[in-house]
């Protein structure tokens, strides 16, 4: 037990939380958007799942991880288009339109991972991204190696989080998008395309969670197993609660919940006896006390989930 | 400074919501430059009127003519290209934003990259302007309902609108922030603006405005210049000549009282104290009805007494006992009825069938064996049978989904099953609100025929010839006080039309 | 008025007929996507459907085995169907699921000392209770401190498999195995079989007689009658004296309560041991199920047999034409997919030909 407070193993494990927090925390800023625009998006799980598996398969297809990361950011981006179409286009039930979506993505990357490597008999993999050290910036000591010798999709996340910040608050389509999700009838009467904007606020979301799932299979894994988004979009989707609609909230929320795998990987290797199941639930039993913490306080859009209808 | 050539007119213009005519054939017209006050009762059609002219509703018949051209305002957008604005009841602001971010949304002032220091420059002037002082970084909701307003107002102000719309403003407003209303609305008219202010105010009449029209039941009863009427033949106007007709009520002794409400005090949701002591009681045999323009507490009270609605202060009691704050069933299990304001959304289930709904409540203590276990389908047929026969509810059986029958005969329903079990007392909630005549005639003998069994009934409504007609007392309600009891048979409606509206002895509330 | 009421009148008068058009539909609209991505995939797409409906109703041994694999499904449907009907969103059903599969397991380590009957009693009320704590948790959530049930239950469903899991690597594993299941049950806690030399065991009963009094419950009981009331119109309800509340705790506990019966029917039915993969998806296949049977208990048998033939045939399916079994997944979310968007679609044109007055 003395070897987990070694300072090393602090820094892998600091580290570690920042490359694991990343994709949820790229898909739960890609929700804040859709939800912002009052758009409750629960498939973000699925969509994840399928920028995972078509950013691998493009990888594995062509080798060429910058279009792999292009073609996750647009699967993810199809996938978010449907719920756009039943949420804004035919105003159905937001929740069940992104359970079937989750399901969907589940059977369909299964199936298509089953049908692209037919008869492949060892395991697919693909080159995964490698880490860039950020010159200087990276000799600090501790701070150095956790925030600054990491991927370059955690570095976009990292800049993604003011580009998001500065979008919501300081420009025209963010201010649109926050009145839409708090008053829809408030810039509807001021001609502005209330159902437009939510496919564009929505198709954002499925963007950045294609390409938070894609961070699973190409920087991290490096094969594709089935399901192995594994609660990460749910967990992104409590992060923005738990951040209470604010980017920087936000961050703290994926990383306190990436944290504890972080931790959980790094006792493993270390091989402590430590019930690593149970710390893997403790995101979860996080996110429901946060859930019941922040039912009060919340600055949840105040249209959040409930179809606009002009009338 | 007057010109003749009106701003804006309307000519014929009317509006119906399937069978309910809101208005009818209203010609009137507002001049540049002037303030026009829109009086009537509730249900009188003035904020249907301002929402065709805002382009809410689409009107079925009549025209609207705009700076001396027919226009056809087919949605607020619309109405606003126009120079048409308007300030609703509820406000349609977003909360959480600050002032300037709610009046530069969708306006050409909003570029990209927000520069919110160009817009708030003149939005600064327009305070400086009409005298308003407002933090525009304020948040929505840090603001006083007041201040809110303010920003509805210039959001209308920044676009340059002609014309501002303004439905009841003084609603939700202290007597204090009302006159810094009224300073600013002149300041609006010294400018040029127009402005058409919807009221059931007679006093705000009198003191801001240039002209009135006056509606009553979707009609035009007259539009006079405000300096030419008084208080007095205002309300006559409102409220209408006597009604010649009176349903055939026997006067009965009353006995002794069934529900006493004891200083009942209670917020409403936005944490306002919308029950402000209210003490009444109702005696077996009487009929009360309460007075009063919609929103000064009367569904907190009907809620109170049902016992959907938590009281912090005063008592009821009903038949002897305290049922303050006491469940909804325990209440109506000591014969307690209600008929609630929504039909569809609070009195019954619209997809139930009828012997479902008829059912509703009373399946507490009555209609399933083995303790709730199996439901006693030939009890329930029978009762819903019986109920369909007595109070002639109209529908091809009593299977029958309940959203399919007429408004009239939802409303047999709910009246069934409350007066099927012989209450001691009756509480209704604008018992005839959008029903025909018919349907309102079937209504009002049922209750008289439970007042004659003997059941205390209080009727609240909005619609004075009903109270007038059925009341035995009457109780004018006013901002969550009973300010005047009267009777039917002595007081005359413009008595009771200055009570509703908070005059009392001369004086305003 | 009149043409207002007539076409009300012919939408009630059909919209069982109507609600089944919306569901024949869907399936066909799924099985054309299906058709599409076979075809896509480079396979013969008549192959394939023929493997798929031979492996599902193709034989009696293919019948009995859909029958087999349909059972979970029945009762995770219901389990939907009874939460839904009080709109209350329990997608824990997962989770559900394998809490009554663990609490049954603990029964079944527990009273394996006891009479046949008593034992069997014990297995399957631990196993409701299971569910059923499993849903309390959600609902006391909802019920006193008003917080949405949805994300919640789908958090409880992670925690219950990281639980599981825990179990079946410490505790309950099967000495010296390395995989994550239990040692083999003992046969005395074994389901026994309908037919002989099938899979198909008394589960399907168990789910059969659990449909009977699901639908009971629902339409002859005074909770039944509170529940749908609340589920249509929880402001009326609340007006005539129905506890809401309570009603949605008791609503998550008969829910979770029957997804666990579920979870332990696969236990003692199937797989005679504890495993992480008793499930496969079935808490959410349930949900799928629930929807397309218009939330009808009885619906939910012949949807969960439609359900369970897809899940038997696929196997034939990949078998004849190689296209994986992992489509069938996706042909379940495309049913449910377009059984919304069409059900929007045949009530838009209603309320366009009624809004012509």
């Amino acid at each position: 037990m003395n070897n987990i407070f070694q300072l090393s193993i602090i820094i892998s494990m600091l580290s570690g939380m920042i490359r694991i927090g990343t994709p949820i925390l790229l898909a739960a800023l890609g929700e804040l958007v859709t939800e912002r625009a009052g758009i409750l998006n629960l498939g973000v799980e699925g969509i994840m799942l399928t920028g995972a598996f078509v950013g691998f398969l493009v990888a594995n297809q062509t080798g060429s991880i910058p279009l792999a990361l292009l073609a996750a950011m647009i699967a993810g981006g199809v996938m978010s288009l449907i719920m756009a179409f039943m949420a804004a286009t035919l105003k159905v039930n937001q929740v069940v339109t992104g359970l079937a979506l989750n399901l969907l993505a589940s059977g369909i990357t299964f199936y298509w991972y089953r049908v692209a490597f037919t008869g492949v008999s060892v395991t697919p993999t693909i080159e995964i991204m490698k880490v860039v050290k950020i010159p200087f910036l990276s000799n600090i000591p501790v701070i150095g190696e956790v925030l600054f010798s990491q991927h370059l999709l955690t570095y976009f996340t990292f800049l993604m989080v003011p580009a998001i910040w500065y979008f919501m608050n300081k420009t025209k389509y963010g201010l649109e998008i926050r009145s839409l999700g708090e008053n829809p009838r408030a810039i509807d009467i001021k001609g502005i395309n209330v159902t437009r904007l939510q496919y564009l606020a929505t198709i954002f979301g499925g963007i950045m969670g294609g390409l938070g799932g894609a961070f699973l299979t190409i920087v991290s894994a490096g094969i594709f197993l089935p399901d192995m988004s594994a609660g990460r979009g749910w967990l992104a989707i409590v992060v923005v609660i738990s951040g209470n609609w604010q980017p920087f909230g936000m961050v703290l929320a994926a990383f306190v919940f990436s944290f504890f795998e972080a931790f959980q990987l790094q006792a493993q290797s270390l091989g402590v006896q430590f019930p690593y199941e149970l710390l893997l639930a403790l995101p979860y039993v996080i996110a429901i006390i946060f859930l019941v913490v922040s039912r009060a306080r919340s600055e949840a859009p105040a249209q959040l989930g409930e179809p606009y209808h002009r009338e | 400074m007057e010109s003749s050539t009106p701003l804006l007119q309307t000519i014929k213009l009317t509006k119906h919501f399937g069978g309910v005519i809101a208005n009818k054939d209203v010609s009137f017209d507002i001049k540049p430059g002037e303030i026009h006050c829109l009086l009537g009762e509730n249900g009188a059609g003035k904020t249907t009127l301002a929402e065709c002219l805002y382009g809410y509703y689409y009107p079925d018949g009549g025209e609207i003519w705009f700076k001396q051209e027919r226009v056809n305002i087919a949605s607020p957008h619309d109405a606003i290209k126009l120079g048409i604005g308007m300030v609703h009841q509820h406000f349609i602001l977003v909360r959480p934003l600050s002032v300037i971010e709610n009046i530069i949304v969708g306006t050409d002032a909003a570029q990209l990259f927000l520069n919110l220091s160009t817009a708030s420059k003149k939005v600064e002037q327009l305070c400086r302007d009409y005298d308003i002082s407002l933090d525009l970084s304020a948040k929505i909701w840090q603001l006083s309902v007041g201040e809110q307003q303010w920003v509805e107002i210039l959001k209308a102000l920044f676009v340059g609108i002609k014309l501002l719309i303004l439905d009841e403003p003084t609603a939700v407003l202290t007597p204090q922030e009302a006159e810094k209303l009224f300073v600013i609305l002149r300041k609006m008219k010294a400018s040029g603006l127009s402005i058409l202010f919807i009221t059931h105010k007679l006093h705000e009449v009198l003191e801001v405005s240039d002209r009135v029209t006056v509606l009553r039941k979707g009609e035009k009863v007259a539009t006079v210049f405000t300096p030419d009427v008084d208080r007095a033949e205002l309300a006559k106007m409102m409220v209408g000549r006597e009604v010649f007709f009176r349903v055939n009520k026997e006067t009965l002794q009353p006995g002794d009282p069934v529900l006493e409400v004891i200083n009942l005090r209670a917020k409403n949701d936005r944490g306002q104290e919308s029950l402000c002591g209210i003490s009444m009681n109702i005696r077996a045999g009487e009929i009360v009805g309460i007075a009063g323009i919609s929103g000064n507490g009367q569904k907190d009270l009907f809620e109170s007494i049902v016992g959907v609605k938590p009281v912090h202060s005063g008592n009821i009691r009903f038949s002897g006992q305290d049922i303050t704050n006491k469940p909804v069933h325990a209440i109506a299990s000591l014969g307690m009825a209600h008929i609630p304001e929504d039909r569809l959304k609070e009195g019954l289930v619209p997809e139930f069938s009828v012997a479902e709904n008829l059912m509703l409540g009373l399946h507490k203590h009555r209609f399933f064996k083995i303790w709730g276990g199996l439901v006693d389908a030939k009890e329930v047929k029978t009762f819903a049978d019986t109920c369909i026969k007595d109070f002639d509810i109209v529908t091809p059986s009593s299977g029958h989904t309940t959203r399919n029958l007429s408004g009239g005969n939802i409303q047999k329903v709910i009246i069934a099953r409350e007066l099927s079990g012989h209450p001691k007392c009756l509480v209704a909630n604008q018992p005839t609100r959008g029903l025909d005549v018919g349907a309102i005639e079937y209504v009002h003998t049922q209750l008289l025929n439970q007042c004659k069994a003997g059941t205390a009934i209080l009727i609240i409504s909005d619609d004075l010839d009903e109270i007038m007609n059925l009341a035995d007392r009457i109780l004018v309600i006013f901002k969550g006080r009973i300010v005047g009891e009267l009777d039917p048979q002595t007081a005359s409606r413009q008595e009771i039309g200055l009570l509703m509206a908070g005059c009392v002895d001369g004086e305003q509330l | 008025m009149n043409v207002l009421g007539l076409t009300f009148e012919k939408r009630e008068q059909s919209s069982r007929l109507w609600q089944l058009l919306m569901v024949l539909l869907a399936i066909i609209f799924a099985l054309v996507l299906s058709g599409l991505l076979i075809f896509l995939s480079g396979a013969d797409v008549g192959k394939a459907f023929a493997g798929l409906y031979g492996g599902a109703f193709g034989t009696r041994k293919a019948l009995i085995e859909t029958l087999v694999k349909a059972t979970p499904l029945i009762l995770t449907g219901l389990a939907a169907v009874i939460a839904f009907r009080g709109k209350v969103m329990n997608i824990g059903a997962e989770g559900q699921f394998l809490a009554g599969a663990m609490a049954g397991y603990w029964a079944i380590l527990t009273f394996s000392w006891m009479s046949p009957f008593f034992y069997f009693s014990m297995i399957l009320f631990f196993a409701f209770i299971g569910g059923a704590i499993c849903g309390l948790i959600p609902g006391l959530l909802k019920g006193l401190l008003k917080v949405d049930e949805t994300i919640v239950t789908v958090m409880m469903n992670y925690v219950v498999e990281f639980v599981l899991s825990f179990l079946l690597s410490g505790p309950w594993q099967a000495a010296g195995k390395f995989y994550k299941f239990s040692e083999e049950i003992p046969t005395s806690a074994h389901y026994g079989l309908v037919f002989p030399n099938t899979r198909l065991h008394y589960g399907f009963i168990v789910a059969l007689v659990t449909t009977i009094i699901v639908y009971w419950i629902l339409q002859k009981t005074r909770l039944g009658y509170e529940i749908r009331s609340i589920g249509l119109n929880p402001a009326a309800s609340k007006f005539k004296g129905i506890n809401v509340p309570r009603t949605i705790i008791t609503i998550m506990l008969i829910s979770g309560g029957i997804a666990g019966l579920g979870g332990i029917g696969e236990v003692i039915g199937i797989q005679h041991r504890m495993r992480m993969d008793i499930s496969n998806g079935a808490g959410f296949t349930g949900i799928i199920i629930a929807m397309l049977a218009g939330l009808n208990p009885l619906a939910v048998v012949i949807v969960a047999i439609f359900m369970g033939g897809l899940l038997n045939g696929s196997n034939r399916m990949q078998i004849f034409s190689n296209v994986p079994t992992a489509l069938v997944y996706a042909m379940q979310a495309i049913v449910l997919l377009s059984l919304l968007a069409f059900q929007v679609l045949a009530k838009y044109r209603i309320r366009r030909a009624a809004g012509n007055e």
